[in-house]
């Protein structure tokens, strides 16, 4: 559709539009929005894993002086969720309570101490049931169900093959199958949960801030919970920070706060502690994968078949797609011509887990490479050959029906080959030293959105008026990925403008065009789509009136720096404002929209939820990643990494950069020491010395490169680029420290601890085998 | 589950003795230096005081004096000037130790004096007031119960500060001044094995300077952590290497392994005429019978226990041998 165009936007280093506020800490977000006119919020917490709930007497609390509201679980009646057939939670609890620090009750008051205070005096009465930590004790026979609607406790299990899976393996050289653990991991997102509920009582609206990836998600539940129209609603994003994945569903503390808010006739600032923020979780499950794979002689691949359990945690929420992504995306990376998936999501009695970036596909990919790579070593080929003999072929379709009309991993694989001097250096290097590598990819975002409602997938308008700028209105929501530049760049592009003379407003429903959120990659892709669709029918009017001025044909009139011409033509031009005063005095005010819908045959196949990991187009990574590791204190050093991606056309390359970064990064993050732990059902990891991202002090020096495959359907010709490069870190680590130590690991992460118990089990082993064979 | 600080009093005494006066009329009253763990755990709902000392402006406590018989650090010296200092170089294992809390921004505040008098840490303890009262409290506070070791009777929460051995290591002594005068003690035998209650410290008192005997012996601190910065040790270990080439002896002490930091009991610390390998290993062994970790961080105790026996003898053959 768009053919690609190098102009003098798209395709630059353009710092963010928003950045400038952030670096000078004059951006405002939701927790800085306290006035004095608040209340405080405070959300009593359940302190037991499962129970049945007796009675909740507020009470106490209510009386106490400074309470200006209480509310329960009889507050609000209505689920909530992200997926309309999978909508289990309340906002606060009502009958049960599913895992310890789910919300019971809250109150607002004059302060916070004073609210502190009100929670202690809640009398919460609760028959404790049996609970379960791992997938195995909830699905065990005669377990206590979670859901009464759920046997088993499994909330989805899916099963499909595509392909002759067993003609497959019948033909396979080379047979492995191993299972790998991977820990459950958080978002840790910089910017504690917060909202900011405002209800008008006179006129029944109620207004929320919110540090929300998903506005209009959040205004349908706010809708659904509070019993309110959704015209008497209305949701403001400000400035967020970060989300990946954690704030793509409605949030049980934005229906409380708001639920506060109407019954206090008043304003209610929530700002939660860290520990709350990560109890409202919504992270990657943890996910045990049992995977086999069956290869030729020459490494091609013949067969798969996958087996995941996701330990989800007490409720529904994105846990079903998560479970789907996991079996689509076994495919659309290599040429895998049988496949067959088993997943199981199982409820547990911990926080709910949700989207996180690279949704559904990490644990799995991590298995995948580190098995593709330990069958490449048996067979004697190079880990590159191996993949090498498997690419894809774009444009074409997957034995489960996904779309790849772009495909650059070969051009990653050589980018990530040279730089890391691989063919020179492996096997050379010294004790201790390793490379491994591994490929990975991602959706561009979703075909089919969870809220199927038949309306455009994206929407932006802009306006051009009497003071010659333009202003983009969209509802895309910049959580510091850089969704407003894009728009504003794309605008500037197509309209051969200053970006300075764009203004981006963006994510206030009452202003800003529905969208569905930032989720999946798919903003660049469907909001860029649309954006560049609404500069082009500005784009049109302009030119016409430009036409009309210098009495040309609109076909023949071209605008570069803000500069209209004629074609061929030297002498006549006119500058933007003159032209833009013209097409105002035709029409006064323009106001034009570009929409984006996704093509159906982007849609996915016609199995059951074959919609899940459908997409316009995939980008694809390669990574090489250098380790260095202590066998004395089992601690694995990450001294560099390679890493390319195929993002289809880099519209900002400074994002791009950025965003490859923070992929390898949040990978490396899974990899090397974040996990969840939870004792008896209580967060442990709840904190930042606990819950332990990398520091920058952690950081290898990471060298990136961008591969441009120019998809046919991408705006430019661009795919996603900030999830892609996540998945690849992982088991490229774990393929680094087989090459440096000859060590196999099957867990995540690769913490001291564990690399030390394996070390002395393989020791052990080795001694053991010495002795059988003498 | 508020975090909200409580509501406290400031005083902020210019003196010693005015420390001293205000320790004694509100026997409540917590010292606060840099603040950096105080305040953590007072947001966290540990701490109950209705008043709070500002050490700040205390005079002469954020000294450091050459004498002839060593170093006189006071203990408001912060960390970053404790390792800025020129009299301090000498004392690798104090530098390494000082550089290996926290974050530079950390350092910049935290003192000498707190992270000696360091809360002891533990995961059924440095959690909300939500979290602990769901668990029913523990034995350090408001409980009953060790939950690390719940048929045991003395809290076993760990000692996390990294300085401490390696001033220990040194023979550095300390001088507290209380109500009752002022008393001087060797730094090793400030602390108790007892996660509740592990300082010597008496009612009113307050650690005011840190001796540190003159030497040029070479030393080094190893951290046991996850991450190359900001966690508290895992386990620390610190070791003084003194004596002639080939004749040299060995004192090694440990952190993050038990309710105190502690000095480790060598089978053998002089090098001299001994089989290298043995004696390099029996170091190894040697911490890791004198150490206990616990269950008091989400790392096991056994790795704890192997890593810093790892760790020790390897600055041991570096000490020695490098």
């Amino acid at each position: 559709m768009n053919t690609p165009i190098k102009g003098k936007v798209a395709g630059q280093y353009v710092p963010l539009v928003d950045g400038i506020e952030k670096v000078t800490g004059r951006a405002i977000y939701t927790a800085d929005m306290e006035s004095e006119d608040c209340l405080i919020g405070r959300i009593l917490r359940s302190p037991v894993s499962h129970g049945r709930i007796i009675s909740v007497d507020t009470s106490k609390a209510e009386a106490l002086p400074g309470v200006v509201a209480v509310v329960t679980g009889d507050d609000s009646d209505k689920t909530y969720g992200v997926i309309p057939i999978a909508m289990n939670e309340y906002p606060m609890a009502r009958d049960k309570v599913r895992y310890r620090g789910e919300p019971i009750a809250a109150v607002c008051a004059i302060d916070a101490a004073t609210a502190a205070a009100a929670l202690e005096l809640i009398e919460v009465e609760i028959e404790e049931l049996p609970a379960y930590y791992r997938p195995a004790d909830s699905r065990a026979e005669g377990a206590e169900l979670l859901h009464d609607n759920k046997p088993n406790n499994i909330e989805r299990e899916v099963s499909n093959e595509f392909g002759d899976v067993a003609a497959g393996f019948a033909n396979s050289a080379l047979i492995r199958e191993a299972v790998f653990d991977c820990a459950e991991v958080n978002h840790a997102q910089m910017e504690p949960h917060a909202a900011l509920a405002e209800y008008d009582v006179e006129r029944d609206r109620l207004t929320l801030h919110s540090v929300t990836q998903v506005p209009f998600y959040v205004h349908l539940m706010l809708a659904r919970c509070l019993d309110m129209d959704t015209s008497r609603i209305r949701v403001i994003k400000p400035f967020v920070g970060g989300g990946f994945g954690a704030r793509t569903e409605a949030l049980n503390f934005e229906m409380i706060t708001a639920l506060l808010a109407r019954k206090c006739g008043g304003k209610v600032m929530m700002r939660m502690s860290r520990e709350e923020t990560f109890i409202t979780h919504r992270g990657r499950p943890d996910t045990e994968v049992r995977l086999k794979i069956g290869l030729s002689e020459t490494g091609k691949i013949l067969a798969v078949d996958c087996e995941a359990v996701m330990a989800g945690g007490g409720y529904a929420g994105y846990g079903l797609v998560t479970i789907l992504y996991a079996g689509a995306l076994l495919q659309g990376i290599y040429d895998t011509p049988a496949v067959k998936y088993h997943g199981y999501r199982v409820y547990t009695n911990t926080p709910p887990c949700g989207a996180m970036r690279g949704h559904g596909t990490v644990d799995v990919r991590h298995a995948f490479e580190c098995l593709l790579d330990r069958m490449a070593r048996e067979l004697g080929l190079d880990p590159f050959a191996v993949r090498r003999a498997n690419l894809l072929y774009a444009p074409m379709r997957t034995a489960n029906e996904l779309m790849v009309n772009s495909y650059g991993l070969a051009e990653c694989l050589d980018e990530v080959e040279k730089a890391s001097g691989w063919k020179q250096r492996l096997g050379k290097l010294p004790p201790g030293r390793g490379i491994g590598m591994a490929c990975s990819h991602y959706v561009s975002g979703a075909a089919k959105p969870v809220h199927w409602t038949g309306e455009p997938h994206a929407v932006v308008a802009m306006k051009l008026d009497f003071d010659g700028s333009v202003t983009v209105l969209t509802g895309a929501s910049d959580i510091g990925q850089g969704s407003s530049t894009i728009v504003a760049m794309a605008a500037a592009e197509i309209l051969g403008i200053d970006i300075g003379r764009v203004r981006v407003v963006a994510n206030d429903s009452a202003i800003t065009p529905k969208d569905n959120g930032s989720y999946s990659s798919r903003v660049t892709f469907m909001v860029g789509n649309a954006a560049i669709e609404a500069a082009k029918e500005l784009s049109r009017k302009l030119r016409e009136a430009a036409a009309q001025k210098l009495d040309a044909d609109p076909a023949d009139i071209e605008c570069e720096g803000e500069v209209f011409s004629v074609r061929g033509s030297q002498q006549s031009s006119l500058n933007f404002q003159e032209v833009a005063f013209a097409a105002l005095a035709l029409e006064g005010t323009i106001n034009v929209k570009g929409t984006f819908r996704t093509p159906p045959e982007a849609q996915g196949g016609k199995h059951r939820g074959g919609a899940v990991g459908s997409t316009m187009g995939f980008s694809y990574a390669a990574q090489v990643v250098e380790v260095d590791v202590d066998l004395d204190t089992g601690r694995i050093k990450v001294e560099k990494v390679w890493a390319a991606l195929d993002c289809g056309f880099a519209i900002n390359r400074l994002a791009v950069e950025g965003q490859i970064e923070g992929s390898v990064w949040m990978g490396m993050g899974q990899a090397m020491s974040e996990e969840t732990r939870y004792q008896d059902g209580l967060p442990v990891h709840a904190n930042f010395l606990d819950y332990r991202m990398p520091t920058i002090v952690d950081t290898p020096d990471i060298e990136v490169f961008i591969v441009e495959s120019n998809d046919p359907l991408g705006p430019f010709g661009a795919k996603e680029a900030g999830e892609g490069a996540l998945s690849g870190f992982p088991p490229a680590v774990v393929n680094a420290v087989a090459n440096a130590i000859g060590l196999d690991v099957d867990f995540l992460p690769l913490t001291p601890d564990r690399v030390m118990d394996a070390l002395i089990k393989a020791r052990r082993e080795a001694k053991k085998k010495k002795k059988v064979s003498a | 589950m508020s975090e909200a600080l409580p509501q406290f009093q400031l005083s902020r005494p210019a003196s010693i003795a005015e420390v001293v006066a205000t320790l004694k009329s509100h026997p409540d009253a917590r010292l606060c230096a840099g603040g950096t763990d105080l305040i953590v755990n007072m947001r966290r709902g540990l701490v109950e005081t209705d008043m709070l000392v500002d050490l700040g402006k205390v005079a002469g406590l954020n000294q450091i004096t050459e004498t002839k018989k060593g170093l006189e650090i006071g203990a408001g010296v912060t960390l970053a000037d404790l390792i800025a200092n020129k009299a301090v170089q000498t004392y690798t294992a104090v530098l390494e130790a000082a550089g290996a809390i926290a974050g530079p921004s950390h350092r910049q505040s935290a003192t000498v004096g707190g992270n000696l008098c360091l809360d002891t840490r533990c995961l059924y303890y440095n959690q909300s007031h939500w979290w602990r009262k769901s668990n029913n409290f523990c034995l350090k506070y408001k409980g009953d119960t060790c939950h690390v070791a719940p048929q045991g009777n003395r809290c076993r929460a760990a000692f996390s500060g990294d300085l401490a051995p390696a001033l220990i290591v040194f023979g550095a002594e300390i001088t507290l001044v209380g109500p009752d005068g002022t008393r001087r003690l060797k730094l090793a035998d400030f602390y108790h094995e007892d996660g509740a209650a592990h300082l010597d410290l008496k009612p009113g008192e307050i650690l005011t300077t840190v001796h540190l005997p003159k030497s040029n012996a070479r030393s080094a601190y190893g951290k046991v952590r996850i991450r190359e910065i900001m966690d508290f040790p895992l386990a620390g270990v610190a070791l003084v290497c003194s004596g002639a080439k080939g004749d040299e002896t060995l004192s090694v002490a440990v952190t993050g392994t038990n309710s105190m930091p502690l000095m480790v009991e060598l089978t053998k610390a002089q090098m001299l005429g001994a089989d290298q390998d043995a004696f390099f290993a029996a170091i190894n062994k040697d911490v890791q019978k004198s150490v206990s970790p616990q269950r008091t961080t989400t790392t096991g105790s056994h790795y704890r226990r192997l890593s810093i026996a790892a760790v020790a003898e390897r600055l041991a053959r570096e000490l020695c041998l490098g």
